[in-house]
């Protein structure tokens, strides 16, 4: 806005002009020379004001000028007026009303129109006799003729000099009043007095006689006379001061609004008026109507400006432009004609008052389409009427038209669009919501308009330097014919000609300066929104330009901070990175900022930029020709760069322990561009967190062990030890790990573009913990310069690749090969059970012996604890020799525990014996048995080590059994219901215990049992336990077991079954009793463990009792029973043997029974007895009939196993009773055979049939009947 | 002169597919870009700044769920940056060149008689969602692109943030290219 007049384009703001009070400076309105002299002189008589009141006033007032203020409609609503204010002594000098007539001109009419020396009808005007409107005329009203002329005086209060004063003040206003009326201007006039009294309030009445007077004197209207009171009071003054200023607003807009009705007047009248003398020279041409119209419209519209009417000042505008690029007007001006220009300028003026009265309403939208528009417009018009856009006047004014735009919105201060909002343009308005808008008619913020101005600048000056060679020769040296050429070839609206634009041989106007000049005001923009990334690509721009310029330094401020900070790089913009990379390097060089150099040639090293031909890309070459002061030593963090370098390092396990070694890989990767220099690397330098030390490669030239294949290349690297101090030394080593040991090796680190450089080594692992690689630092450095780069390891999923030989890899298995778990030192404690048992028995003390071996280098100091688990453990007993017993404590159910039982120090490699004693367990069970031994080393008191064994502790029962209860006939007789003695003893009802008197039986109980234990054990005693009945007795008569009699016992296998028998006699104890009685015996085995192991000489002293409980019989009861024995007679040596067999029927019943015997012949024996008889019994009672059989077919040598059914069966269910009888044949060697006596016992009453229960030996029950036994005939 | 895509690009915040069509230039009568491929990165990599900002507002005022950011901003009078981000963060730019196509017959006779050039700047307009059909084609493409197993989306927008691959799909680079070509303001379907 600035390239435009002065005046030309600001804002209108009503013009007050303040007389009569000192300022110090002369009061020059900036007429000018020729307009001076005709100017009308308006002058104050009186002495100017110096008061303090006064002062305070003016500046109250010019405190509030509005000139400056933002130019919107939403400021100006809060406003009760706006002044632009300025300040005249004593005298001021308005511009003539009316021109004079030339010198030397001779009238040739006696009626000669003077008109305003502004007007294109005065010929002293610039614009006679054809110009439109210049910014002459836009001045005179905003700088040389106020609407308002407000004079200063002071009201005395000193009564004597009282009316003297009032009628100098009438006087001299009355003059000032005839002098402007004289003018011919109808500026209005306005009077402030300032009383000089300090307590005016005793003559208020005074004072206001006197303002009267003074009023009518000077004829003012109560409006124009302003009293402004002596005091003290700074919101006194401010109030009269805004009262007058509101007041006088109100005079002011009425004055414009005269001037807007006289223009709209003339416009009204239709004609165009005649100069005041016709023109003579030129075209002779005069200003057609048309050209008139605009000039009334744009007055107008400047006037509705004033009043601030910014809708009747655009429609006014509009109506000029319009008019004025009409087809009448512009169209007809030769673009070689200086007229061209002064319309293209006052369609400037128009449309930037057009676009601010826009902006004023808020119509932001509709203003960035006016300005597009008003650009298409004027570009069609150059290329169809003027030299067309594509030369530098075009961008130049395209360029300052973006300015322009830029400045508006600056002035209009749209808070939407502040950077605090963060917005970058404007929604648009709703008047134009829904239509077709173009992106650029949202109003963006001002950097993107300095960034236009920016862009059409460079495009200047590339039009610029395009400027033949002959056309930029300043036209005194060139022939006339060429400059006349040259006239019409370049459009120089407000632009300099070409031989001024891009001169031969000395500096023109400043291209670069002003694209700069515009690119960091735009970037300023950007920046304050947080446009980073187009800031910086503004940056970019403006070093290009910069570099054209060589402002190197400027170049290297500009860009470091947008090469060091921006994303770019890490985000993958490898153009944007690669043209800073370039753009920064050389200005670095130019500079001398090695630092920059180096990490720019560092990063440009990567092949992922593209290479730059005939560059050397050697980093040790990269300071030629840089002047540096000291050697540079620059350090490069990860990720700063994009380093052609790259690491990656593995552990090869996953875990190791300490003390040992763990195998690593480190490979560094360069993706250098292939042609580039090898690098070498001096030193790099490995660092882990955690426990692990430091690792440092130096570079040693040469080294055998390469092998070197393909694109990598693979050497075993030993590390050494080095102390503390000598790692301090070391230049190469970063400052943080000074401390600690390092670990020192030695490798060809000769870094060649595209290759891989893998190194295996062993990395000693000392503490226990998780140890993850960290980083890498490489040092690269030459006498000139020391480079360092770390690099943060990364942890990659899938590309996990060991090098095997230098082609050939594969993926280490283990998902986090950066980390190596460091397992602590492996305990060497150990503890062993020498005699562990898979089995314990129930109803044994067990007793459990561990050896604690220490089998560490030094003496240990051990505590044991012991922890018993499983259902119900029972608490046991820790026997440690030296030390006392301790006992278990149970914790909860399921487990008892011993804890931090002492163990005292156990030297190295000695053990200690520590016996365990458990209970003896009555259920078969199963227990976890954990002994943790903890301990810790004299050498290392801190560290406790533990070392856990887990036994599983199995309990079993060693014996099962299953018993038969098998009836006996009882030899004793019943007792009898008829004996009184029996009875009457039943009848005394004392307590004295009488032996039994009821019914007897007798029985045979045969138990099987068997050891389940897993190793044999010594059986010393069987017996049984009879639960004592309160209805009945039981005593055991005879035991028959096949255990020695010594009491030594006997080994019992695994697995074997053993049999003992005890006959037993059941009485009751009374004779009414005849009730069945339960019969409870638990069968109790004694034994031992086989003393095989004379040593363990407690277990086999140790007699253990397993108590087997037996399923309940059930003994006596009221059914009658019939039991068959026998006896075999053999009376003599190869005799008949004759069976006797015995038939009992008992009947316990109270009831009177009779039955009936049937034998049936048979053909196997005969037999003597009752074939068929009646047994009647009586309750109570029982009875025998015998028979004697002699069987037909005794058993021989060769029918001996005709049934063959005697030894299995005996021991089967059948309960033949032959047990005994077996072992008894076993002896005689016999074998016999079973017949079948066809026996039927039936009772007569009830007419059922009694079952025949084999009651001993010989007999046996069978499906069909019972059997008896026919031993073998003896042969000798 | 009606409006074209110069460029649509597909960015995490790594360039992740860019493809750049030829421009109408007037002064030549030809089509070709108009910018360079750097100086396309540039005005790509700067809707990034936008997109910060834009997110931001979003956020707090808790709009702008559908992904569309419509106008990032004009980039110049010629050219305008739109923006949609899918929910996975991946950002489809495309610049809009608002001058970038020769007038067709039908359009230019349209003009031809109404010398006001104010109708031909009207028509040249954008309305706002205009740019919504490109985003839809794109993400469509997009998401057909995903479906492929063998597109390992962590190798190119690595969730840490750094680096990424560009996208190097054929079948992508054509559905750009198609949906580039095929746009003008008005279509509803791509």
């Amino acid at each position: 806005m600035d390239e435009y007049p002065a005046g030309s384009l600001d804002h209108s703001v009503p013009f007050l002009l303040t007389l009569g009070t000192r300022t110090g400076a002369p009061y020059d309105a900036g007429l000018s020379a020729a307009l001076k002299e005709q100017a009308v002189l308006i002058r104050s008589d009186l002495a100017p004001l110096e008061s303090d009141q006064a002062h305070a006033l003016l500046r109250y007032m010019q405190d509030r000028d509005a000139s400056r203020l933002p130019c919107n409609g939403r400021d100006a609503a809060g406003r009760k007026y706006r002044f632009r204010i300025k300040t005249a002594e004593r005298s001021l000098l308005l511009p003539p009303r009316r021109a004079r007539l030339p010198e030397g001109f001779e009238s040739p009419s006696p009626t000669v129109v003077l008109h305003s020396p502004y007007s294109p009808l005065s010929p002293i005007s610039p614009l006679y006799p054809d110009g439109l409107v210049d910014t002459q005329w836009i001045r005179k009203h905003q700088d040389l003729v106020p609407s308002v002329l407000l004079c200063f005086y002071t009201l005395a209060s000193d009564p004597t000099l009282a009316t003297l004063c009032d009628n100098q003040i009438k006087t001299d206003v009355n003059n000032i009043r005839a002098l402007l009326s004289q003018s011919g201007y109808k500026t209005r006039l306005a009077v402030v007095l300032l009383s000089d009294h300090v307590s005016s309030a005793s003559s208020v009445d005074g004072v206001q006689d006197r303002l009267e007077t003074i009023r009518r004197g000077c004829g003012l209207d109560s409006k124009a006379l302003f009293f402004v009171p002596s005091s003290d009071s700074q919101e006194e003054l401010d109030r009269v001061a805004e009262n007058m200023l509101t007041t006088l607003y109100t005079v002011s807009v009425e004055y414009y609004r005269d001037l807007g009705r006289h223009s709209r007047k003339k416009r009204g009248r239709g004609i165009a008026p005649q100069p005041t003398v016709p023109p003579t020279s030129g075209t002779s041409q005069t200003l057609s109507l048309a050209g008139w119209n605009v000039r009334y419209d744009f007055k107008s519209a400047v006037f509705a400006e004033y009043r601030l009417e910014m809708d009747v000042a655009l429609r006014s505008y509009e109506q000029a432009y319009e008019n004025l690029l009409s087809s009448e007007l512009m169209e007809l001006i030769p673009s070689w004609s200086p007229r061209w220009n002064e319309a293209r300028f006052l369609a400037d003026v128009v449309a930037v008052r057009c676009l601010r009265c826009l902006l004023w309403n808020g119509q932001h939208s509709a203003a960035a389409r006016r300005w597009q528009f008003h650009r298409e417009r004027i570009a069609d018009f150059v290329d169809r009427r003027g030299r067309g856009t594509n030369n530098y006047g075009w961008e130049a004014w395209e360029a300052r038209w973006a300015v322009v735009m830029a400045d508006l919105i600056d002035k209009v201060d749209i808070p939407e669009l502040a950077p605090t909002t963060l917005r970058l343009y404007l929604p648009p308005e709703k008047s134009v919501m829904g239509e077709r808008l173009q992106p650029w008619e949202l109003l963006h913020h001002t950097g993107y308009w300095y960034r236009l101005a920016g862009k059409h600048l460079q495009a200047r000056k590339v039009f610029a330097y395009a400027i033949p060679e002959d056309d930029r020769r300043s036209p005194s040296s060139s022939p006339a014919s060429h400059v006349a050429k040259a006239a019409f070839a370049y459009d120089t609206y407000m632009c300099p000609d070409p031989y001024e634009e891009y001169p031969l041989g000395r500096a023109g106007v400043n291209h670069g300066q002003m694209i700069v000049d515009h690119l960091i005001r735009a970037r300023s923009e950007f920046l304050k929104r947080r446009q980073t990334r187009f800031a910086a690509e503004v940056s970019l721009e403006c070093a290009r330009e910069l570099a054209a310029a060589k402002g190197w330094q400027n170049i290297v401020e500009l860009l470091r901070p947008v090469w060091k900070e921006l994303p770019f790089r890490v985000e993958g913009w490898i153009a944007i990175a690669e043209e800073l990379n370039w753009a920064l390097r050389t200005a670095a060089a130019e500079v001398g900022d090695a630092e920059l150099v180096l990490l720019a040639d560092w990063e440009l090293l990567s092949r992922d930029f593209a290479k730059r031909p005939n560059w050397h890309y050697d980093i040790t070459r990269s300071l030629d020709g840089v002047t540096i002061t000291s050697k540079p030593s620059v350090s490069i963090r990860d990720g700063q760069l994009r380093s052609f370098v790259s690491a990656s390092f593995l552990f090869k396990n996953e875990e190791g322990k300490a003390g040992q070694s763990v195998r690593s890989q480190l490979s560094i990767k360069s993706n250098a561009h292939p042609e580039s220099a090898p690098v070498v690397l001096n030193s790099v330098y490995l660092s882990f967190n955690g426990s692990l030390d430091g690792v440092i490669l130096r570079h040693q030239e040469n080294e055998q062990a390469m092998k070197t294949r393909g694109k990598a290349t693979l050497a075993i690297v030993l590390l050494t030890r080095q102390a503390d101090s000598d790692a301090q030394s070391e230049p190469e080593t970063p400052d943080e790990v000074t401390s600690g040991v390092t670990l020192v090796g030695s490798a060809d680190l000769t870094l060649r573009p595209g290759q891989t450089l893998v190194f295996n080594m062993e990395i000693p692992l000392r503490e226990p913990g998780e140890t993850r690689a960290d980083s890498l630092t490489i040092n690269v450095g030459s006498e000139a310069f020391d480079l360092r780069q770390s690099l943060t390891f990364q942890e990659r999923g899938n590309t996990n690749l060991w090098y095997i030989s230098p082609s050939a890899t594969k993926p280490v298995a283990h998902p986090q090969p950066l980390a190596v778990r460091v397992l602590p030192r492996p305990p060497k404690m150990e503890v062993r059970c020498p005699v562990w048992k898979e089995q314990y028995y129930t109803d044994e003390p067990i007793s459990l012996v561990f050896e604690v071996e220490n089998g560490e280098d030094v003496e240990a100091l051990a505590k044991l604890d012991v922890l018993l688990f499983g259902e119900k453990p029972p608490p046991f007993t820790v026997v440690i020799a030296d030390h006392e017993d301790q006992t278990s404590s149970s914790v909860r159910s399921e487990e008892t525990r011993l804890s931090g039982a002492p163990m005292g120090t156990i030297a190295s490699s000695k053990s200690l014996a520590v016996r365990l004693r458990l209970p003896p367990i009555d259920r078969s069970s199963r227990y976890d048995l954990t002994l943790k031994v903890t301990y810790f080393l004299p050498t290392n008191p801190g560290t406790l080590i533990s070392q856990t064994a887990v036994f599983q502790l199995n309990v079993v029962n060693p014996f099962e059994a299953n018993y038969d209860l098998l009836p006996r006939v009882h030899p004793d007789p019943w007792p009898s219901l008829f004996d009184p003695e029996g009875v009457a003893g039943q009848a005394s009802v004392d307590d004295t215990p009488h032996p039994p008197k009821g019914i007897s039986q007798a029985w045979s109980l045969i138990t099987r049992y068997a050891s389940f234990a897993s190793e044999p054990l010594r059986v010393t005693d069987i017996d049984i336990a009879i639960h004592p009945s309160p209805t009945s007795r039981c005593i055991t008569t005879t035991k028959h077991t096949n255990l020695p009699a010594s009491g030594a016992g006997r080994l019992i296998s695994p697995k074997t079954i053993e049999v003992s028998t005890f006959a037993l006699t059941a009485q009751k104890l009374t004779v009414d009793d005849r009730a069945p009685a339960p019969l409870d015996i638990s069968l109790t085995i004694k034994w031992t463990r086989p003393d095989n192991n004379p040593s363990s000489d407690t277990s086999t002293s140790t007699v253990n009792t397993t108590t087997l409980p037996i399923p309940r019989f059930t003994l006596f009861g009221t059914e009658p029973r019939v039991l068959a024995s026998v006896v075999h007679h053999r009376r003599k040596r190869g005799g008949t043997p004759l069976i006797a067999l015995t038939i009992t029927i008992e009947n316990a019943s109270n009831h009177f029974l009779t039955f009936g015997l049937a034998m049936e012949p048979s053909e196997a024996f005969a037999f003597s007895g009752p074939k068929q008889t009646t047994v009647s019994l009586l309750p109570v009672s029982r009875r025998g009939v015998e028979y004697r059989l002699l069987p037909f077919h005794l058993p021989g040598a060769g029918a001996g196993d005709g049934d063959g059914t005697r030894d299995g069966e005996g021991v089967g269910e059948q309960g033949g009773g032959t047990n005994e009888g077996g072992e008894e044949e076993d002896d005689d060697e016999g074998e016999g055979m079973w017949i079948r006596p066809g026996l039927v016992v039936r009772d007569k009453y009830f007419q059922k049939v009694l079952r025949v229960i084999p009651a001993g030996e010989g007999v046996r029950g069978g499906k069909e009947g019972f059997e008896v036994w026919v031993p073998r005939l003896r042969e000798e | 002169m009606a409006t074209a895509i110069p460029s649509i690009a597909c960015l995490g915040n790594n360039p992740l597919h860019t493809s750049i069509f030829p421009s109408y230039d007037p002064s030549s009568n030809s089509f070709r870009p108009m910018r360079t491929p750097l100086q396309f990165s540039l005005i790509l990599s700067s809707t990034l700044d936008v997109f910060e900002l834009r997110s931001r507002q979003n956020a707090a005022a808790g709009v702008g769920l559908t992904g569309d950011f419509g106008l990032l901003h004009a980039v110049d009078d010629r050219l305008a940056a739109y923006g949609f981000e899918t929910n996975t963060g991946t950002r489809f730019v495309v610049i809009v060149d608002m001058r970038g196509r020769r007038i067709d017959g039908a359009l230019a006779a349209g003009l031809a008689d109404g010398r006001d050039k104010r109708i031909a700047g009207a028509a040249a307009g954008l309305r706002e969602g205009e740019m919504r059909p490109v985003f839809k084609a794109m993400q469509v493409a997009y998401i057909r692109l995903m479906q492929n197993p063998f597109f390992d989306p962590d190798d190119h927008s690595p969730p840490a943030g750094q680096g990424g691959r560009k996208i190097t799909s054929r079948k992508f680079a054509e559905d750009m290219r198609r949906i580039g070509e095929a746009w003008t303001p008005g279509v509803t379907s791509l």
